[in-house]
């Protein structure tokens, strides 16, 4: 794997290597070189499965991670590419080329995170929410208990007690609060 | 196409001379599994209503609701379940969660009703055709959600602490604390039972998210003297952890404790906000007599509401009870002076060597002052008025815990006999044996007590730790008569005793005469409790004041005496303990300014 | 059907050269001409487990063009699992996939656990290998009814789901829940074994291979559907990689990789699973493989049995799961489930609830790149057949 690694990177800017366990490893590569750094992979290093491709959402850095998690059928080992990409006008080069089955979680990801991948082929279908017009659900800023409490009712007559605050009410209501520090102004 | 592919399915035909597998009935003939996981079940002779079921529910399926005759008592919020199955997912998290082991589940897995209501029920509380089901999941005793766990605080052996009067609990560190901090349940039992009201879940959570200046805001909220609390606390708070039903309860004292050591005496009037106090904003006086927690509690409550106050104590350093009833291994001098040299930071002036009564009196107070608050404490010790009991080698244990704190030397006999089974006659023993080690290189102190061992008023570890330290103790005895010989002490005769109480709980004790005991000694100290001395009320005020059948100080909430200028609190009302008199301090405070604010 | 019989390798395009007009690769379909129907297979359709329907453009009763809607069961479980506690998430993901809902226990546990650092004690491995053996043999034997139902073989169904509730009676023994366990907790498994058990289960596995036995003679062993099944649905070996397909659809194509073997998990490592393949490819050889596989399931179980210890912890040493936290880390767990890989991508960023989790369904591809190509030039009545051949699962697709 070391030297694989070392192959690539004589290709490539490597950003970042780590070393999950014996037969998963994640590389970190440049959004621009990541077609190179795959169909080399493929083509080259025996990484011809593509497991999944996926987005994770770092919102506090406005970055989208993707992940496109590779198998090699004779070292049995995992690989995870992993890119950076802006998350706002969020885009990525498609890989339907080199896998026959990457369009499909383009779609996804063009539906769930809002992730754009032109020339996909049907990458503007809809995946599993027709008729959804809210934003792409899966970003972190989606608030989904915000969204399901604007779009479902609750069922009537329910309430709860917090232990903490039920027992001040029964047992110690009186219990003065605590002194606020009084200043000169007051 | 083979012949044998056309002739072998007709073989499907042998199944239909077979008898059928299948159950006929299976609503009668087929109860669930002995493990299944169906309708909930909860014994509320267990429950403590803390709602880690509802914390747990992925589905927001739990209510925690009041129920009729469960009461609200430290403990038990009173508060239990309510299951809505609409939205029940019968996952059990719930189950394996209850660290009382009440929420089960039975094996009943239908139930036909035709109010959608009904099928939001509290289990236990509404009647089911389950409820007594036998069958059912429980929580497996092998597999834990919870942590039960206590993470074990580092201790100097006793080969280390028994000739010196080194601090023996060495307090966690950052990790430790950390991972003790994570077992917390956040059910806010504890607080109800903590005379202060503190908030304990707070506080241990700023801890596990690392944030030492929140973690010491939250504890002055409602205790200005933590580092005194986080080593000899009573942590009541402890008894009534949810955790203690099936496991260690959370160190609640020594986290509070890890959270003061944390921070540098010099950083806390930054932390905690009080770096430009102005004193004296009111303009207004109170005068506080005793350097207890009490006393100095009022003390701060009141400085940082604005009042000037000045504190009048009779002895040389502050602190009362904590600095001369226990001894310095168990809470150093340096620990007690880092609570009250902040306080004092805040403009709290202390007049050492006072004695009100005597040097000033109580009335010269109520003249320059707009307020006085009385946190005089138990000093004076209580005799067993046995035979014998008058010479002089029978001492209180206040008075010798007095005279180790102010530095006096002690005339330390070799073979020394304590009465009583408390955490006073704990510190004196241990005090004791440490001061033979010193004099004679080996430990004769003996301790018995009414109390039987299993019902003994000292904290486990305290007779542990006196033990391991070559103290003898003996309970379940009651004290008959110190023999004296030659005008000396000879040693102490006792007799068995079989119950302290009576049936309804009243102190009664009861012997059986003829099973016999003496332990030889040629002194012995007395620890039987506390007696308060009041001898610094002059007569006039004495008359005015309302005082209880049982000799007490009557006051109001706030503590508030019959002579509405003079507020009194702490041990002579209320413990005898720590975390009480600074709940009375911090109350009176209060109350003092709602009555300055009325006047 | 006629031209399938003849066309046993078909490459991975699907062959439309009848299509009138190709434009940017796609068929252009005008409806107005008569020559084309519209016809929705599904959402409600017995011939896959759970809901999915798939959009036809048919030729007389030739399908000429076909499409996959999802959509129907998407419950957001990743979404939910990035509001909740990790301890929380553990009772969602079962329902990940209805059948077979260990695997996926299986593989949410195992991501926390290796985020986490935490070793899994010898005895609850064992108990979750049971567990997972267990639940493909269930999952294969409503497979096993769904395919010959869809070629019109009520009886087997009943025989096989009747059988396949005998075993969720073990699993109800054993768990406490018959279709959704819940047992793998993190760290370990929630309950050791209850008295007589193991009798039970050997018992069932004589009754299940007595059925089994019925099984090949009427279904495996059958002209009929010996002619409906070959031939149909070929996956070539090319088409393994280029479409991602895991699991008995890519071993009956040829494709030597079982992750059990490969990848060995839990206790698979100590146990004598072997790799079995076809080279044939078509719906036939794959129904033949997991005939086979099945009984392997069986020996296994048996095995297993025989293996697991007598005591031993059944829980690695855990913190309070109310307030675990995970250090930050990305994992990517998977295991062989009986339609192939299905694995879970976890994203922890050292806070209380995972940043994101990420179901690899098996049938993932299966049901809609593969299908989509499969489906194009077989009559209507195959398709059902067809689809629960690839043996797919819709809510582990859209999860």
């Amino acid at each position: 794997m070391e030297q694989l690694v070392k192959r690539i990177n004589g290709m490539i800017h490597l950003k970042a290597y780590n070393r999950q366990r014996d037969d998963l490893f994640f590389i970190t590569v440049e959004k621009s070189q990541l077609e190179l750094v795959l169909s080399h992979l493929k083509n080259n290093e025996g990484f011809t499965h593509l497991a999944f491709l996926q987005a994770v959402d770092f919102l506090e850095d406005s970055k989208f991670q993707l992940t496109y998690m590779l198998y090699n059928y004779d070292i049995r080992v995992n690989l995870g590419v992993k890119v950076l990409i802006a998350r706002d006008k969020a885009e990525m080069t498609s890989i339907h080329k080199l896998w026959a089955h990457a369009w499909q979680y383009q779609r996804e990801l063009h539906e769930l995170f809002g992730i754009n991948f032109p020339g996909s082929p049907r990458v503007e279908e809809s995946f599993v929410l027709e008729g959804w017009e809210e934003m792409p659900p899966m970003r972190r800023d989606f608030d989904t208990k915000e969204y399901s409490e604007r779009t479902f009712y609750q069922r009537p007559g329910r309430s709860t007690n917090d232990p903490k605050e039920y027992m001040k009410e029964k047992m110690y209501k009186n219990y003065a609060a605590s002194p606020r520090i009084r200043r000169d102004d007051e | 196409m083979k012949l044998k592919d056309v002739l072998s399915p007709l073989r499907v035909w042998e199944r239909a001379a077979k008898k059928p597998m299948t159950i006929k009935d299976p609503i009668n003939d087929r109860p669930g599994a002995v493990n299944y996981r169906g309708f909930h079940k909860n014994d509320f002779s267990k429950c403590i209503g803390c709602g880690s079921c509802e914390e747990i529910c992925q589905n927001d399926a739990i209510d925690l609701v009041p129920v009729e005759g469960q009461e609200t008592v430290e403990g038990d919020s009173g508060l239990r379940p309510m299951i809505d199955y609409g939205r029940c997912c019968w996952c059990a998290l719930c189950v394996d969660v209850c660290p009382t082991g009440a929420l089960t589940m039975s094996n009943e897995y239908t139930w036909i009703a035709d109010n959608p209501e009904d099928y939001r029920f509290v289990p236990g509380a509404d009647k089911t055709a389950w409820q007594d089901s036998e069958k059912g999941y429980t929580r497996s005793p092998d597999i834990q959600i919870l942590d039960y766990e206590r993470v074990d605080m580092q201790e100097l052996e006793p080969e280390e602490r028994d000739k010196s009067f080194i601090e023996i609990v060495k307090g966690y560190n950052k990790e430790q604390a950390m991972k003790e901090a994570e077992r917390c349940l956040e059910c806010g039992l504890c607080i109800a039972t903590c005379p202060a009201h503190m908030d304990i879940p707070g506080y241990i959570a700023a801890i596990r998210d690392d944030d030492i200046d929140n973690a010491l805001r939250i504890l002055y909220e409602t205790n200005p003297m933590p580092e005194i609390c986080g080593r000899i606390c009573t942590h009541k708070c402890e008894t009534v952890c949810a955790l203690h039903n099936n496991g260690d309860p959370l160190a609640i004292r020594w986290l509070k404790r890890y959270i003061v050591d944390q921070v540098p005496a010099d950083k806390y009037s930054e932390i905690l906000g009080t770096d430009h106090l102005e004193d004296e904003v009111l303009n207004r006086k109170v005068a506080i007599i005793g350097a207890g927690p009490a006393g100095l509690s009022a003390a701060y409550y009141l400085a940082i509401m604005g009042y000037k106050t000045k504190v009048y104590e009779a002895l040389p350093d502050p602190g009362g009870m904590v600095r001369y009833g226990i001894p310095e291994y168990r809470l150093p001098y340096d620990q007690i002076d880092k609570d009250i040299d902040y306080i004092r930071s805040l403009g709290v002036e202390i007049q050492f060597n006072t004695r009100v009564g005597t040097d000033i009196t109580l009335e010269e107070l109520h003249g320059s002052y707009d307020a006085v608050f009385a946190g005089t404490g138990l000093h004076l010790g209580r005799s067993t008025r046995v035979p014998g009991a008058d010479n002089k080698r029978v001492y209180f244990a206040t008075d010798l815990l007095r005279e180790v704190t102010l530095g006096n030397e002690i005339d330390v006999a070799e073979n020394i006999v304590v009465i009583g089974g408390g955490n006073v006659a704990m510190d004196i023993t241990r005090t004791l044996a440490r001061l033979q080690n010193l004099k004679y290189g080996k430990v004769q102190v003996l301790a018995t007590c009414l109390e039987a061992e299993d019902i003994m008023p000292a904290d486990v570890e305290e007779v542990v730790e006196a033990r391991e330290e070559n103290a003898v103790i003996d309970p379940g005895w009651g004290p008959k008569e110190i023999e004296i010989r030659d005008g000396k002490v000879y040693g102490l005769h006792v007799v068995k005793c079989l119950s302290v109480f009576d049936e309804n709980g009243r102190f009664s004790p009861k012997f059986d005469e003829d099973q016999k005991k003496f332990f030889k000694a040629d002194m012995v100290v007395e620890s039987i409790g506390q007696g308060m001395d009041l001898s610094y009320l002059s007569e006039g005020i004495k008359s005015d004041l309302k005082f209880s059948p049982r000799g007490r100080i009557e006051v109001d909430d706030s503590f508030q005496s019959s002579l509405q200028w003079l507020f009194v609190g702490g041990d002579i009302i209320q413990g005898p303990d720590v975390i009480h008199g600074i709940a009375n301090g911090y109350i009176a405070a209060k109350g003092i300014d709602t009555y300055l604010n009325k006047k | 059907m006629s031209n399938l019989s003849e066309s046993k390798y078909r490459g991975y395009e699907a062959d439309r050269s009848k299509y009138p007009r190709m434009e940017n690769g796609k068929p252009v379909i005008d409806l107005e001409s008569h020559m084309y129907t519209k016809l929705w297979q599904g959402p409600q359709h017995p011939g896959v487990t759970g809901n999915m329907a798939v959009e036809l453009i048919v030729n007389g009763d030739e399908i000429v063009d076909a499409k996959t809607h999802m959509g129907y069961l998407h419950r957001a479980f990743e979404k939910l699992m990035e509001r909740r506690r990790y301890i929380q998430c553990f009772p969602l993901v079962c329902r990940i996939c209805v059948p077979e809902p260990d695997t996926n226990e299986y593989c949410v546990s195992a991501a926390m656990e290796d985020l986490a650092g935490i070793q899994v004690p010898e005895r609850a491995l064992w108990l979750r290998t049971l567990n997972l053996e267990m639940s493909r043999i269930g999952s294969y034997l409503m497979w096993l009814g769904g395919q010959a139902g869809s070629l019109g073989m009520g009886a087997i169904g009943q025989w096989t789901i009747g059988m396949r509730d005998f075993w969720l009676d073990l699993f109800e023994e054993m768990t406490g829940g018959r279709v959704y366990h819940m047992y793998m907790i993190p760290g370990g498994v929630r309950k050791t074994l209850p008295e007589g058990f193991r009798d039970r289960a050997r018992e069932l596995i004589v009754t299940t291979r007595k059925l089994l036995y019925d099984v090949e003679n009427t279904f495996l062993s059958n002209a009929i559907i010996k002619s409906r099944l070959q031939g149909l649905g070929v996956i070539s070996p090319e088409m393994v990689d280029e479409y991602g397909i895991v699991g008995p659809n890519a071993r009956a194509s040829g494709m030597e990789h079982d992750i059990r073997i490969n990848n060995p998990y839990v206790k698979y490592g100590e146990l004598d699973v072997k790799m079995l393949t076809s080279t044939v490819g078509d719906a036939y050889a794959r129904a033949e493989l997991r005939y086979r596989d099945l009984h392997q399931s069986l020996d296994l179980v048996t095995e297993i049995l025989n293996r697991i210890p007598q005591d031993g912890p059944i829980q690695a040493d855990m913190p309070n799961l109310l307030n675990w936290k995970i250090p930050a880390g990305q994992t990517y767990v998977k295991a062989e489930s009986t339609r192939g890989e299905h694995g879970f991508y976890m994203v922890s960023d050292g806070s209380d609830k995972p940043r994101r989790v990420f179901a690899r369904g098996a049938s993932y591809t299966h049901a809609i790149s593969v299908l989509e190509e499969l489906a194009v030039n077989i009559s209507i009545s195959d398709l059902a057949g067809l689809m629960v051949s690839l043996h797919t699962c819709p809510p582990e697709i859209e999860r």
